[in-house]
């Protein structure tokens, strides 16, 4: 396992997601990212769902800290015990695994393991992948954010790592067309979500 | 059952008729006015002399210079530190057919300036045997509960500290919540009263070895001690009897109106935010005790902003103008850095916070015994009265 991309450890964990503490605080992976965690010989993947900063304490919350002088960034410089005394988790959704060379699209049999490392995917992992989106389905359960958000910004950040491939994401679009039949503004969300912006 | 509150209502009102009046009045004005021209060496002459005429029942505090100068705010290094620790505790209980307990020494160390850094962690003690449990396991046997536990755990908070702010960025200033005064221990037997004092103590020698300066953290003082010794000064004729005062000539008004005060509404009146008053010595039987490690405990009251605090540290400590600076200086800017009004120390929240010990620890503690005493073979039993009271049936 290449340590430059772990990004957090999975501090809960189920059969259809699992929460993470990010390394970084107030750096949670971006939202709709494709990440993995390896278990033994399988990977299984899933998709960002939901990030937030808070205490792990739930008798504490955050108090404004900020004065005339001092505040974003310079908080984090004045109050040195905020670094252990925040944390940031996010939230991921699982869309399938990868065994022996074969991709399966589908929730895995049991759940990542706690306290395992969660990893962000390398380029070609994406490619591969997102090579087929049956998987976006299970997508459409998230009860995080609304769930047209998360296909969109799942397929934003696909789209960015196969290298702005037009022809995947005409294809792309054409599944959410079929996902979404009955429901035009749900459909149009997620359509206006992944149309290639100028100059992206 | 829920509390039946029925007839609180009635007492609470005859507890606040007894409250003296605190609304602005004269009167304090007057004691302010009278305390600002007072004369501390008259007061140091009085206090020298008490001992010949009327025996006086309370506890008193001596100027070590002046009476009411207030010490202005001085400059902060640009890189410092600060300690703070605090303790909390699992004690013996007689319900569980085990004799153990449980003691965390929580600590934080915070860095300020061009590297900012935080320290928070615990150190936690699980205690069973009987050098343990008992002080003179063999001979007197007496158990470590209540407040000798309450001693203890304080030792292990000034052994901690002392660790702690020997390895972190100097300058360093290393604070403890409540006074370092061990008064509880005068009751005690003899021999436990030496061996806890002296480590106490050692630990406070360590600090001093080192050359870091450390002060407790009083906040909303009870202590009327100044006011005690202005009390004295105060009056007219210390050969009557306090119970037999007439109370009426000005002298005598005064007194009585500083009977009423407490030192933390005097300072109040004194001092403006950011500042301290002058240094003062406590007396207390116990502290002729800290004299024989030259660690007599001495205080100064500091207005952090709304609140009055006390602080307390050893006689070498005030006596180094530049560790006094820096505890002034370094207390009023922790309490520019509080996110509450009024504010605390965040070095003493956070020591507090890894200190604790939840509801829920305990339960795993309980948790951990009965399962490693399960693999043994043996039945944790608890007594039947402290099963009635969990199992609450109807």
């Amino acid at each position: 396992m290449n340590q430059a991309n772990r990004i957090g450890e999975i501090i809960e964990t189920g059969t259809t997601l699992f929460v993470a503490e990010s390394f970084a605080l107030n750096q949670p992976p971006p939202l709709g990212r494709l990440v993995y965690v390896q278990n033994g010989d399988i990977q299984i993947y899933g998709v960002v769902c939901f990030g937030t900063t808070t205490s792990p304490d739930p008798g504490r919350r955050a108090v404004r800290r900020s004065t005339v002088g001092v505040y974003d960034e310079a908080i984090y410089h004045e109050h040195p015990q905020l670094e252990h005394t925040l944390h940031t988790e996010f939230t991921v959704r699982l869309v399938g695994y990868s065994q022996n060379g074969v991709i399966y699209r589908y929730l895995p049999p049991t759940p990542p393991p706690l306290h395992f490392s969660v990893l962000d995917c390398h380029v070609n992992q994406v490619h591969v992948f997102t090579e087929q989106l049956t998987y976006l389905r299970l997508l459409l359960q998230a009860v995080e954010i609304p769930p047209e958000q998360l296909i969109a910004a799942h397929i934003r950040q696909a789209y960015q790592a196969r290298g702005h491939d037009d022809s995947w994401l005409t294809g792309a679009a054409r599944l959410i067309a079929g996902l979404f039949k009955n429901d035009y503004d749900r459909l149009m969300t997620v359509l206006n979500g992944i149309v290639p912006q100028e100059g992206s | 059952m829920p509390l039946r509150l029925n007839g609180f209502y009635d007492r609470v009102v005859e507890l606040a008729k007894t409250l003296p009046d605190h609304s602005p009045n004269r009167r304090l004005e007057d004691v302010l006015t009278w305390f600002r021209q007072a004369d501390p060496d008259r007061l140091r002459r009085k206090l020298a002399q008490r001992s010949g005429s009327a025996r006086i029942p309370w506890l008193v505090a001596t100027p070590l210079a002046t009476l009411a100068t207030r010490f202005p705010l001085p400059p902060l290094p640009d890189d410092f530190s600060i300690v703070a620790t605090d303790g909390s505790s699992i004690p013996p209980d007689r319900h569980s057919p085990l004799r153990y307990f449980v003691l965390n020494t929580g600590y934080a160390a915070l860095t300020y300036g061009s590297h900012p850094a935080a320290e928070l962690d615990a150190e936690s003690h699980f205690c069973f045997a009987d050098a343990e449990l008992y002080f003179d396991p063999q001979g007197k046997r007496i158990p470590i509960e209540g407040t000798r536990l309450g001693i203890l755990m304080g030792i292990e908070e000034m052994v901690k500290l002392s660790q702690v702010a020997q390895r972190v960025p100097q300058p360093v200033v290393a604070v403890r919540d409540g006074s370092l005064i061990l008064w509880n221990l005068q009751n005690e037997e003899s021999e436990l009263k030496a061996a806890y004092l002296a480590r106490f103590l050692g630990a406070l020698d360590e600090l001093r070895a080192a050359g870091v300066p450390m002060c407790s953290y009083i906040s909303y003082p009870g202590s009327q001690d100044v006011l005690n010794s202005l009390r004295l000064l105060a009056c007219d004729d210390e050969t009557r009897k306090c119970q037999d005062c007439p109370q009426t000539t000005p002298a005598q008004v005064l007194c009585q109106t500083m009977g009423t005060m407490r030192d933390r509404q005097l300072f109040r009146l004194l001092l403006r935010p950011g500042e301290r008053s002058d240094v003062f010595e406590s007396e207390s039987a116990i502290l002729k005790e800290y004299d024989r490690h030259r660690q007599h405990i001495q205080f100064f009251y500091l207005n952090v902003g709304d609140e009055i605090v006390r602080i307390e540290a050893p006689c070498w400590v005030m006596a180094d103008p530049a560790m006094l600076d820096l505890i002034h200086a370094v207390l009023i800017d922790q309490c520019r850095r509080s996110a509450q009004y009024p504010p605390y120390p965040p070095a003493l929240i956070e020591a507090h916070e890894q200190a604790v010990i939840s509801a829920g620890d305990r339960e795993m503690v309980e948790a951990l015994i009965e399962q490693v005493l399960a693999e043994q073979g043996i039945v944790y039993v608890r007594s039947a009265k402290d099963r009635s009271k969990r199992a609450r049936g109807v």
